[in-house]
């Protein structure tokens, strides 16, 4: 069996993926899907210690993980819908009205 | 019955009587004056019953706690009483003669309201068992005075001089408040360790400052006299804060006569006599009382001399004729107790004999609709009652007289009596004994008295005698306005000749009864002035034989007589012509008829140049470069600062993003510091 710490190292890789991803892409689908990418990387981390210490909670918790992208998935695109809508793309520089 | 328990509803149903003649008066158009009557005579009523009935010993007190620090309360004494039956009469009288008067004035709801508060502020001050509730009613009297002087509110000078009469009179009440502080502050340190406990809440009642005046040190009573000396000279009308009473005649002519009569100035003549052990205790302010006073007795006088406006002679008559009272009280600080006898008198004299003058000009200005002594003339034919009546109060006031009793009755007119007292027992007495100063303020009472005289029967030669100067149909005014003129005029001429002992011997009392006599056995009169550095004889009123001290008694009387013959000759006979020294080109005829250029000293150089000018300007460059720049700067710099900073809010999230993640990057960097 491998040691845990491999997991972990390749959920490292995931989520420094998804932060690159979201803080150099313009597309909002894409950051979307980063961020994503980050949220398995922590659901891999908590998979890895619940089968490392023999305990079933981790387990459960990524199932709640899991439940939540989703929403959070829904949400998002339904947002990116309606900005798609109104501006006729999805690129991010374009929504800037936050700003001074 | 206790009709004590009934003075509560003096004040209260005047006041009463403004609510409802602002309430209804509207829908009862012409008849609004009668709730206003009714309140007042009902007042007067109630007066006369609390009179008759604590006469000639008793007092009625009553008090209730206010807010648990202070009291409110009611005390009755013989000073308060008189001025209680005064005030009531006086104030009923001209609210009938307003009836008539006021008739044709669209405004006249607001003016039977007005009057009655005037009236209720007036009796509150009079009521008041604490120096603090009188401060109130005071307040409270200046208010009205506002109001009813810029009646006319319409009129540019009726506006301005109800301003100038607030604002003149605000200078003193400022004073007064200070006073009442101090004494305050006084009562505090020094008697409350005395009396302990809840004794707070009656500090500022005078029984209890009365009470306890000796613990108060001299220097500190010297200040806080000076100060209610202050408030008193202005409401008052004396020297230098006179200056809002000739203005005051904007308003209605009745409001004059109530002003000059029975409330407003007296009210001042009314704050000295009820603190007088205080002025007795600290007597350099009763010295500086009797100087003012009779200063302004003759410096207003001097001036009445060239007015030629109706009311204004009569307003400049009052000022001099308050300065006899605030005289008749400053000679206490020799005569003691009976001080407070002749000014009472003198002002009880004054209130009906200028009550009747100033309805007397009224009837006279609506008979010939002019203000102007120039323009009248010849009037005698045409209004005989007015005449008469004038001429009676006329008489009153320039005190003419012989200085011989028959019994108890004095022969003269009511200011006759009581100017005697105060220039003779008065200020004779105070002479006689060595009082401070006392040769000038003699020679002030009797100077003051040949001008009174004077200006008085110009004023009723000028009005009724002669050639008509004016074609104009002048008539006699309706019965409600003639009727109290009549009242008056008898009360001005017998008055004072039938009361004067018993109602000098009443007013004693008011400082020496058992109350009192308990405070000190030896006197307690006495006990304050011998604190004060100052000795009452045993005898203090020096008793003039017309045989002896002929040239000393005879000499008020000279001085009405001369007078009355000096305008005599000059103004019905024309023996002399008035134009030959009454021109412009006359210095001292400029320097009275600019009224000593006190408009353009007050105005001018206090008011604009000094008070404008430099204080005002000044307090402006401050505010508005240093206080304002310094506000000023601190919200530019802030300002300045947030546009720079705002530069930071891209608005595109990505940037909060990656700020966020190397935020966590440093924090877990700074935390794994020590572990690795």
């Amino acid at each position: 069996m491998l040691p845990v710490s491999y997991y972990l190292i390749v959920s490292a890789i995931v989520f420094c993926i998804g932060i690159y991803g979201v803080m150099t892409l313009r597309s909002g689908i894409m950051i979307m899907m980063c961020v994503e990418l980050m949220l398995n990387a922590a659901n891999i981390n908590l998979i890895a210690f619940a089968s490392h210490f023999n305990q079933v909670n981790g387990h459960v918790f990524v199932l709640f993980s899991i439940a939540l992208a989703a929403a959070e998935a829904a949400i998002g695109f339904a947002i990116l819908m309606s900005i798609f809508r109104s501006k006729e793309n999805v690129n991010i520089d374009n929504i800037n009205i936050l700003r001074w | 019955m206790d009709f004590g328990t009934l003075a509560f509803l003096i004040p209260t149903l005047p006041v009463i009587a403004f609510v409802l003649t602002l309430a209804f008066g509207n829908k009862l158009q012409s008849r609004a004056g009668y709730i206003s009557i009714v309140a007042i005579a009902l007042s007067f009523l109630i007066s006369v019953l609390i009179f008759l009935q604590i006469y000639p010993h008793g007092t009625v007190e009553q008090s209730a706690h206010w807010f648990s620090v202070l009291n409110v309360g009611i005390f009755i004494d013989p000073l308060a009483i008189v001025m209680l039956l005064m005030v009531t009469f006086v104030s009923l009288l001209i609210h009938i003669y307003a009836l008539g008067y006021m008739s044709h004035d669209p405004g006249k709801t607001r003016y039977f309201a007005e009057t009655a508060l005037f009236t209720a502020a007036m009796l509150g001050v009079i009521l008041a068992d604490n120096i603090l509730q009188f401060f109130i009613a005071w307040e409270l009297v200046g208010l009205c005075s506002y109001l009813l002087i810029g009646f006319w509110f319409r009129k540019p000078s009726a506006a301005a001089a109800a301003k100038k009469a607030f604002l003149t009179t605000r200078v003193g009440d400022v004073l007064f408040l200070a006073g009442i502080v101090i004494l305050y502050f006084n009562m505090y340190t020094h008697v409350l360790p005395e009396v302990g406990g809840h004794g707070t809440v009656y500090l500022l009642q005078f029984k209890t400052i009365f009470e306890h005046l000796t613990l108060i040190p001299t220097d500190q009573l010297t200040i806080i006299t000076l100060l209610f000396f202050g408030g008193a000279v202005g409401k008052s009308g004396q020297f230098p804060l006179h200056v809002w009473l000739p203005d005051a005649m904007e308003g209605p002519t009745t409001v004059s006569a109530l002003i000059h009569a029975a409330t407003m100035v007296t009210a001042g003549v009314y704050l000295v006599a009820r603190t007088f052990p205080m002025f007795i205790a600290a007597p350099e302010s009763l010295i500086i009382v009797a100087l003012i006073g009779g200063f302004t007795a003759l410096f207003a006088s001097t001036m009445g001399l060239v007015m030629n406006d109706i009311k204004r002679v009569l307003a400049f008559s009052t000022i001099s004729q308050l300065g006899y009272m605030m005289m008749g009280l400053g000679v206490g600080a020799i005569i003691g107790a009976e001080a407070v006898g002749f000014a009472m008198f003198h002002l009880i004299n004054h209130a009906f004999f200028k009550a009747c003058l100033f309805l007397c000009a009224g009837s006279v200005i609506h008979a010939v609709g002019t203000n102007d002594l120039r323009e009248m003339g010849g009037l005698f034919g045409k209004m005989k009652i007015t005449a008469t009546t004038m001429l009676f109060s006329s008489l009153a006031l320039a005190g003419i007289g012989i200085p011989v009793s028959i019994g108890a009755i004095k022969l003269g007119t009511s200011g006759f009596v009581s100017k005697d007292a105060i220039i003779l027992e008065g200020a004779y007495s105070y002479l006689h004994f060595g009082g401070a100063y006392g040769s000038l303020i003699f020679f002030f009472g009797v100077a003051a008295a040949l001008l009174t005289s004077i200006y008085t029967f110009r004023l009723w030669f000028m009005a009724f005698t002669g050639k008509p100067r004016q074609e104009r149909h002048a008539h006699e005014s309706p019965l409600s306005m003639t009727v109290p003129l009549m009242i008056l005029a008898v009360l001005a001429l017998v008055f004072g000749a039938l009361t004067f002992s018993p109602f000098i011997h009443y007013l004693e009392t008011t400082y020496e009864n058992e109350f009192f006599e308990e405070i000190d056995p030896n006197g307690y009169i006495h006990g304050l002035a011998e604190r004060g550095g100052y000795h009452i004889p045993e005898e203090p009123i020096v008793h003039l034989d017309l045989a002896h001290d002929t040239l000393i008694m005879m000499l008020p009387v000279i001085a009405g007589l001369l007078g009355f013959i000096i305008s005599w000759a000059i103004y019905h006979k024309r023996l002399f012509s008035v134009a030959s020294i009454g021109n412009m080109r006359n210095p001292l005829f400029r320097i009275l008829a600019k009224r000593y250029y006190q408009h353009e000293i007050f105005i001018e150089l206090i008011s604009l140049k000094f008070t404008y000018g430099v204080l005002a300007l000044t307090g402006e460059f401050i505010d508005r470069k240093i206080v304002d720049g310094i506000i000023d700067g601190i919200s530019s710099f802030i300002i300045g600062g947030a546009e720079v900073l705002k530069k930071i809010q891209t608005g595109v999230v990505q940037n909060y993003a990656t700020a966020t993640v190397l935020g966590v990057a440093l924090i877990a960097l700074v935390l794994s510091w020590g572990v690795i």
